[in-house]
């Protein structure tokens, strides 16, 4: 009943990999936009990961929930924009450790 | 859809139908005051519906489970939210700038945390987390022209987005072992790897596990900004806008807590040692790292970051002995209910207050200094912030302390005396700082410059939440009863 | 539940004088004496409609209704938590001390206080209505809640009303009561805990708990829990940092509260409490509690001694005399707890009169400093003569209430730990020594002309005097308090022999 050529151990391999690259983009780099991009690389690597899994069992509830992520993703990366402007506009660069003026 | 299901789901509908009211009405005539008014009838009536289903046990579609624990939750969440919009509504009609759409903002925000209480699949999970973050992604950022708030907002939108992929992930990763969406199946067969149809061997089928789990449980820390995931919380709550720090502390925070519990209840994840371990070493750091940090705090909103970070600490005891209990950790609900309807109604005193007085100067007034003489100059509000520190710090009459009486059963009866030493020596760190604000509420008034004189809306609705706390923590048994009975 | 009427009006009585001061300055505190007085007039109706021989009959511990008033009503019946009040004569001799001193130290703060007047006394009412609940709180948590909501206004008269370090002072203080209340909390729900496991139900109520059969390691655990709380309270060695602090730093009606009745709270804890519900734990710790209260004895006497600040050598010799309390504690014998019974009032009453004084000179001369003082007795004989009176009184002179005390501890003790009672007695000498000091610095030794202040007025000279009655009467006639309390202590120690 395994209707995937791909065996789910590479494609959840895979993903896991891209999740990592997001990760480590997400904490490397200082730029907005680039952390932005992490971040959609890892909501996308999550949804990859449903796509394999929802062929494996052979429903499409995972590709539904592909759906659903890229939505939000688009949501999120709406909003992100929109402070990307701001940003850029009140601080003249785009570098988050000059942005960030509070210590947690 | 049958009746009930429509029954079950009209709080939901409530506030969708008045956020589009909200849309349309922005979009022909910008006036604050009619926005509010809109913005209360919509909480109102979804309060009113939510009260007249408490009893109901509902599962509305596979998405949705409407039972009168979720129900109590939202009842909190939409009560809390309906204050919010009295406290936003003073704090934003002298600001500049078009201030209609934050309303909007926060219908959308309280039907996330909803949607999010009730749900019982992945889909409406994602859904309800997803519309309360990024509504309040906008809401932090909303005083734009402030480089405090842009900058909380993008922190925010930056770990929250992240911990939301993660917690993605690792739902995708259980999602393919047990292969179901919705949450009983989906969870129900983790206890048993063996006997589901796993892509591997049940060796590396434990591995998947475990490892979706630890996503899971980061993802949720981060969310509920348990130490050491919590490095954005302090920031973030000092650049919000008063009235928002006041929604992710209750509103938003309680939100995921309650579909955690959920979770942690149905999941069953009492059953693994690792990730009992992972919760217990979360709520000693997060006890320890917050009252810790909390002590050298000047700024208020800061202060009660981190005294949310020690709080939800305190909380996962609960969880943590609730295994040890009973077989289906079951009775970790009744305790964390209680505690966080108390503590969401003390917190949210303290922001309002906050608000309260950042609403008299256009400025973000939220140091110590800030409510220097407050005794003096206007001992109502005194005296409500005081019933609410006095009750973060968990001193009998108040709600924080039935809650903490609550934990300490926990504890006890489960023997986790490593936990309730923490607790306790976490309690007494915490109450140099919630002493240290009552201290500066005497000190003398000439320090500080204005009266204090909020509208009637908000002192009735600081003075109503007061109550709420002492009628929680004089005369618990009627929820403790309800709370009870739901289980 | 007449009982609850006692809290009821002080509660009231507090809130009225914050609001009388709205009305006229100086109303509040007029209010505050008034409702003490309804309060006492409360009692004595609720004591007249008892039988008389009531009095005089030894109560069964564990039997509520031998009890002089009891009365209970449901509360939280989710964890057995009930309203339980009861009166038996130990109780209703602190209660007595607790509404005395509560007028003394209205009286107290009559000229010194000036800023928010009304708040203060609304303060010193609270702080009144949570020591009379513990006093005569029989359920556990009940206890505790007025244990630590007692806390809140005392804090607040520290730290508003107090002298320059009040802020550290008041935390201090704060903190060492709240965090040992939180260990006694555990051990009240372990003990709980462990009942509802044997009798199937909840129960906080003291005379459910009266009969656990706890395993003797847990008990010893819970015990300590209890011990703690109250030693921390009481002031016992080593925990009595705080206690300097609090002292000194409070205003003057807070030093008498504090010195007078709160202290108090923790021996009570101690003789009703912590030796009733653990007799076999404590048999086992009492070598080490005595050994303790013998070093607060002494220790607290030799640190007095080295002080300059008048209000913090009463503080010290406070920390002394205390001691007395713990060793007539755990000696558990009738002479000797009753010998610590009798030490609660004299203490109580001799040393607030001595911060009462000791507040009166900082108001007059803005400052507690010994070195800074000398020759008073020129200006002020009133209070000089009693000043000498208070101090010959608080270091055990024949006669006066505390040397009662202090002899019937150290006879009781004498029969238990005959060597301990002779190091303990040297706290008598060296207790001498320090208050001769006290008085020659202050009032005695060369008059300096500078000073002129004025003497005691004369409704500040009306409740030194009754205090001075008071302490005499207990040295002359102690039957008449020793009869109130002997019927309880009978009881005590009949049951439970260590």
């Amino acid at each position: 009943m395994n209707p995937l050529i791909i065996p789910l151990s590479h494609v959840l391999m895979l993903a896991a990999l891209l999740f990592t690259a997001g990760l480590l983009g997400l904490l490397i780099r200082r730029n907005v936009i680039f952390i932005l991009m992490s971040l959609e690389v890892m909501l996308n690597a999550a949804a990859l990961a449903f796509v394999g899994a929802s062929a494996h069992w052979g429903q499409t509830d995972g590709q539904i929930i592909l759906l659903l992520i890229l939505t939000i993703a688009a949501a999120e990366v709406a909003v992100g924009l929109g402070l990307v402007l701001q940003i850029q506009r009140r601080f003249k660069t785009l570098d988050l450790d000059v942005v960030s003026r509070m210590r947690g | 859809m049958t009746g009930t299901d429509f029954l079950a789901l009209s709080p939901i509908i409530a506030l969708a139908v008045g956020a589009s009211v909200l849309l349309l009405q922005i979009a022909f005539l910008r006036n604050l005051k009619l926005t509010t008014g809109i913005t209360v009838v919509t909480f109102l009536a979804c309060l009113f519906f939510l009260f007249y289903i408490t009893k109901l046990n509902h599962q509305t579609t596979p998405l949705l489970l409407v039972d009168p624990l979720s129900t109590f939750f939202s009842i909190v969440f939409v009560l809390c939210a309906c204050i919010t919009t009295f406290i936003s509504y003073e704090y934003l009609k002298n600001r500049p700038g078009r201030n209609d759409e934050f309303f909007l903002l926060v219908v959308l925000a309280t039907m996330g945390s909803i949607v999010l209480t009730y749900a019982t699949h992945l889909a409406s999970f994602i859904l309800g987390l997803e519309l309360m973050g990024i509504a309040l992604y906008g809401l932090i950022a909303y005083p734009h022209q402030d480089d405090m708030s842009l900058e909380a907002a993008i922190k925010y939108l930056v770990l929250s987005g992240a911990s939301s992929a993660a917690l993605l992930f690792g739902f995708a990763l259980l999602y393919a072992i047990t292969g179901s969406l919705f949450f009983p199946d989906l969870l129900s067969g983790l206890a048993s790897p063996e006997v589901a149809v796993g892509p591997q061997s049940p060796f590396w089928a434990r591995q998947l596990i475990l490892l979706g789990s630890a996503l899971i449980l980061a993802g949720i820390s981060f969310k509920l900004s348990l130490a050491p995931f919590h490095m954005w919380t302090p920031d973030v709550y000092e650049g919000s806008p008063a009235p928002i720090t006041g929604f992710l502390a209750t509103i938003s925070k309680g939100a995921v807590f309650a579909a955690t519990l959920r979770l942690y209840v149905i999941g069953e994840f009492h059953n693994f040692p690792t990730i009992v371990t992972g919760l217990t070493i979360l709520s000693i750091i997060s006890i320890l790292v917050g009252n810790l940090l909390a002590l050298r705090q000047e700024n208020i909103k800061r202060l009660l970051a981190y005294s949310s970070i020690a709080h939800f600490g305190y909380l996962l005891i609960a969880l943590i002995a609730a295994g040890t209990l009973t077989p289906n950790g079951i009775s970790a609900i009744e305790p964390s209910a209680y505690y966080l309807a108390g503590y969401i109604f003390t917190t949210l005193i303290a922001t309002g207050l906050i608000a309260a007085i950042s609403s008299s100067n256009n400025e973000e007034n939220a140091n110590l200094s800030d409510i220097a003489g407050l005794f003096w100059k206007n001992p109502l509000l005194a005296l409500c912030l005081s019933v609410s520190l006095l009750s973060l710090a968990g001193i009998p009459l108040t709600a924080g302390f039935i809650g903490k009486l609550y934990i300490f059963q926990m504890g006890v009866e489960a023997g986790a005396w490593l936990l309730l030493s923490i607790l306790i020596i976490g309690s007494g760190i915490g109450i140099y700082y919630y002493l240290r604000l009552i201290f500066s509420m005497t000190t003398d008034p000439s320090s500080s410059r204005s009266t204090l004189a909020p509208a009637l809306p908000v002192t009735v609705s600081l003075i109503t939440l007061t109550i709420l706390v002492l009628y929680l923590g004089i005369y618990p048994q009627p929820l403790m009863e309800y709370l009870l009975w739901n289980t | 539940m007449e009982l609850l009427n006692l809290l009821i009006i002080l509660f009231i009585g507090g809130a009225a004088a914050w609001v009388g001061e709205h009305f006229s300055k100086g109303l509040s505190r007029w209010i505050s004496l008034l409702f003490i007085a309804v309060a006492a007039v409360s009692l004595l109706e609720m004591l007249s409609n008892i039988p008389a021989p009531t009095f005089l009959k030894d109560p069964i511990t564990k039997d509520p209704t031998t009890w002089l008033i009891h009365g209970r009503a449901d509360w939280i019946p989710r964890f057995g938590i009930s309203f339980e009040l009861a009166l038996d004569g130990l109780s209703l001799l602190l209660v007595v001390l607790t509404l005395f001193l509560g007028a003394v130290s209205v009286i107290a703060s009559w000229d010194e206080i000036d800023k928010h007047q009304g708040f203060f006394q609304a303060n010193i009412m609270w702080t009144l209505t949570g020591v009379i609940g513990v006093f005569i709180a029989l359920d556990l948590i009940l206890f505790f809640l007025f244990w630590e909501v007692m806390l809140v206004p005392m804090y607040l008269l520290i730290a508003i009303w107090g002298h320059e370090d009040k802020a550290k002072a008041a935390m201090k203080f704060f903190i060492f009561t709240q965090v040992s209340g939180l260990l006694m909390l555990l051990a009240m729900i372990t003990l709980a805990i462990f009942v509802k496991d044997a009798n199937g139900y909840w129960s906080f109520s003291y005379f459910d708990l009266l009969d656990n059969n706890l395993t003797s390691s847990l008990a010893t655990f819970i015990m300590l829990g209890f011990f703690i709380g109250f030693t921390v309270k009481l002031p016992g060695f080593p925990f009595h940092t705080w206690l300097p602090d609090a002292h000194t730093q409070a205003p003057t009606a807070g030093s008498v509260i504090l010195a007078g009745i709160l202290l108090k709270t923790g021996a009570y804890g101690l003789i009703r409490f912590t030796v009733p519900l653990f007799p076999e734990a404590s048999i086992a710790f009492a070598p080490i509690a005595i050994l303790l209260g013998a070093s607060g004895v002494v220790y607290g006497a030799i640190l007095a001694f080295g002080q300059t600040d008048f209000k913090r050598l009463v503080a010290y010799s406070s920390v002394s005399h205390m001691g007395f309390v713990l060793l007539g504690v755990f000696a558990w014998n009738a002479l000797a707890i009753q010998g610590a019974v009798m030490q609660l009032v004299a203490h109580g009453l001799s040393t607030a009169a001595l911060f009462m004084i000791a507040g009166a000179l900082q108001h007059r001369l803005h400052t507690r400093d010994l070195q800074k003082m000398g020759g008073l007795w020129q200006s002020m004989p009133r209070m000089g003569a009693l000043a000498m009176f208070f101090i010959a009184a608080s270091l055990g002179l024949p006669g006066m209430g505390n040397f009662i005390a202090e002899f019937l501890v150290l006879a009781g003790l004498f029969q238990v730990y005959p060597w301990l009672a002779v190091v303990s007695s040297a706290g008598l000498i060296t207790g001498a020594i320090y208050s001769l000091k006290l008085i020659q610095e202050s009032f005695q030794g060369a008059p300096d002309d500078t000073l002129t202040p004025p003497d005691f007025s004369a409704l500040a000279m009306s409740a030194m005097i009754a205090m001075l009655i008071g302490l005499i009467v207990l040295g002359i006639f102690p039957q008449l308090v020793l009869d109130i309390s002997q019927p309880v202590i009978n009881a005590l120690t009949s049951e439970i022999t260590l």
